[in-house]
């Protein structure tokens, strides 16, 4: 049912929109809210991507709502601030796992969901239904092949060049610790946390990229 | 003044808007009820709270589940936010004050939340001690603030047997305190067995009771100022 959502959200500022089934991944609070619409925003600096993942969610929680289908929207992963009730629940629920279900893309050596077209610069946000939303193809393994980039730059080391896959997604892509200390301690040197490099070298949705190690 | 017809209509879109969990629609209710200078405490009880009530009732019903449940909360405090400081006098009969917190241990505390919510709507003065509270704080801010009530709650059986000190040393102090227990293990036996004067299944019976209790506390205290007049 219900295409006319992801047109909608494609002209309002979203990058990619996919529905996906997600019937035995979820915890059983949320499980009848087992469809879900996976939203990613194309980060530019100084733009307001909460903003408008925020919104984004908002039209279709309305549009759903209206043809009489419960809704939960879980906010992108930087904007859980909110101490409400229900903020107790986004802990059950993972974003870039919906993403790969969605058939958006699939989770890097970097650890972050990479789309064909736009790398991993996007920003993710949910909303879960019990729509019945027919689910686009999912990811099934990584297309990183032997591209290497974000493990040679981190600089913490903490890439350990491991492959995702849907039947194996468990195991360990980021030693977080690592991560985690390298960017505590660019905040105490330069003020800014920011760190980014797995970001800006993956080749995926690059210009003049070259992707000839990928697979 | 307000028409019978308008207050009706914004009783039933704050009520709508809490049983379709939608803040923003709950928010601009609320704002119309003060716009339109209709009674909060009306708009409070009459709406907000009877849409939780149904909400309570499809909970029951299994038409709606915990994120719904959550999301409704969220919508009423959104709309409870905006009118409570026009509140000007709650009258259940009863006022009292409460002692809440989720014990030692545990960290689950949404329950415990929705119980508290139904306090706050009701007026009472809550004193939150939060969640994985250790045991000697309960007594401590029940003599703190004289409260009339402790309510206890515990999500897992190992955390649940904390409940029974705090329980103890309660009534070590106080005799007459009026404690409640809730909880997904805590069913009559236990709090029979711990020695509490009520359990609650649910938010709304967690109010219902907690009101008789005050009241019978209130009244105990005035029989014995009466007696010792004498």
């Amino acid at each position: 049912m219900n295409v006319g959502i992801r047109e909608e959200l494609l002209g309002q500022g979203a990058a990619v929109v996919g529905y996906a089934v997600l019937t035995g991944h979820l915890g059983a609070e949320i499980a009848h809210l087992d469809r879900a619409v996976s939203i990613g925003v194309a980060r530019r600096l100084n733009e307001d991507t909460l903003g408008i993942l925020a919104r984004l969610q908002q039209r279709v929680v309305r549009r759903l709502k209206a043809q009489g289908y419960r809704t939960l929207a879980v906010p992108a992963d930087s904007d859980r601030k909110r101490d409400t009730f229900v903020s107790k629940l986004y802990a059950l629920f993972n974003h870039k796992m919906a993403a790969t279900s969605a058939g958006i893309g699939w989770v890097g050596k970097n650890g972050l969901l990479i789309s064909p077209e736009h790398g991993p610069r996007l920003s993710l946000t949910t909303v879960l239904t019990d729509a019945p939303l027919a689910a686009d193809p999912p990811f099934a393994a990584s297309r990183c092949g032997a591209c290497t980039l974000c493990r040679d730059h981190c600089p913490s080391g903490a890439i350990t060049g491991s492959e995702w896959s849907r039947s194996d997604p468990y195991v360990e892509l980021v030693r977080l610790g690592e991560c985690r200390g390298h960017k505590a301690a660019g905040r105490q040197l330069a003020g800014k946390p920011n760190c980014g490099l797995c970001i800006t070298v993956c080749p995926y949705g690059r210009k003049n990229a070259e992707l000839s190690r990928c697979g | 003044m307000v028409t019978e017809e308008k207050k009706g209509e914004l009783l039933e879109k704050l009520k709508n808007a809490v049983i379709s969990y939608d803040e923003d629609a709950a928010k601009e209710a609320a704002q119309e009820v003060l716009a339109v200078g209709m009674n909060a405490n009306d708009a409070i009880f009459n709406g907000l709270v009877s849409g939780m009530v149904e909400v309570g009732k499809m909970f029951e019903a299994q038409e709606y589940f915990v994120p719904e449940l959550l999301m409704c909360a969220d919508a009423l405090y959104a709309g409870l936010d905006i009118l409570k400081p026009h509140v000007q006098q709650m009258d259940l009969g009863v006022r009292g004050s409460v002692v809440i917190g989720t014990v030692e241990g545990d960290v689950h505390d949404i329950g415990k939340n929705i119980v508290k919510m139904m306090f706050d709507v009701a007026g009472f003065q809550v004193y939150d001690l939060g969640r994985d509270v250790p045991l000697d704080k309960f007594l401590e801010e029940q003599i703190r603030t004289d409260s009339d009530l402790v309510c206890l709650s515990a999500m897992m059986t190992t955390t649940m047997t904390g409940m029974k000190k705090v329980i103890d040393d309660l009534r070590k102090k106080n005799p007459n305190i009026k404690i409640m227990i809730g909880g997904a293990p805590v069913s009559q036996d236990v709090a029979d067995k711990y020695g509490a004067d009520g359990y609650a299944k649910d938010a709304t019976n967690a109010l219902k009771d907690a009101i008789n209790m005050v009241g019978s506390l209130k009244k105990m205290k005035d029989e014995a100022e009466a007696q010792k007049a004498k």
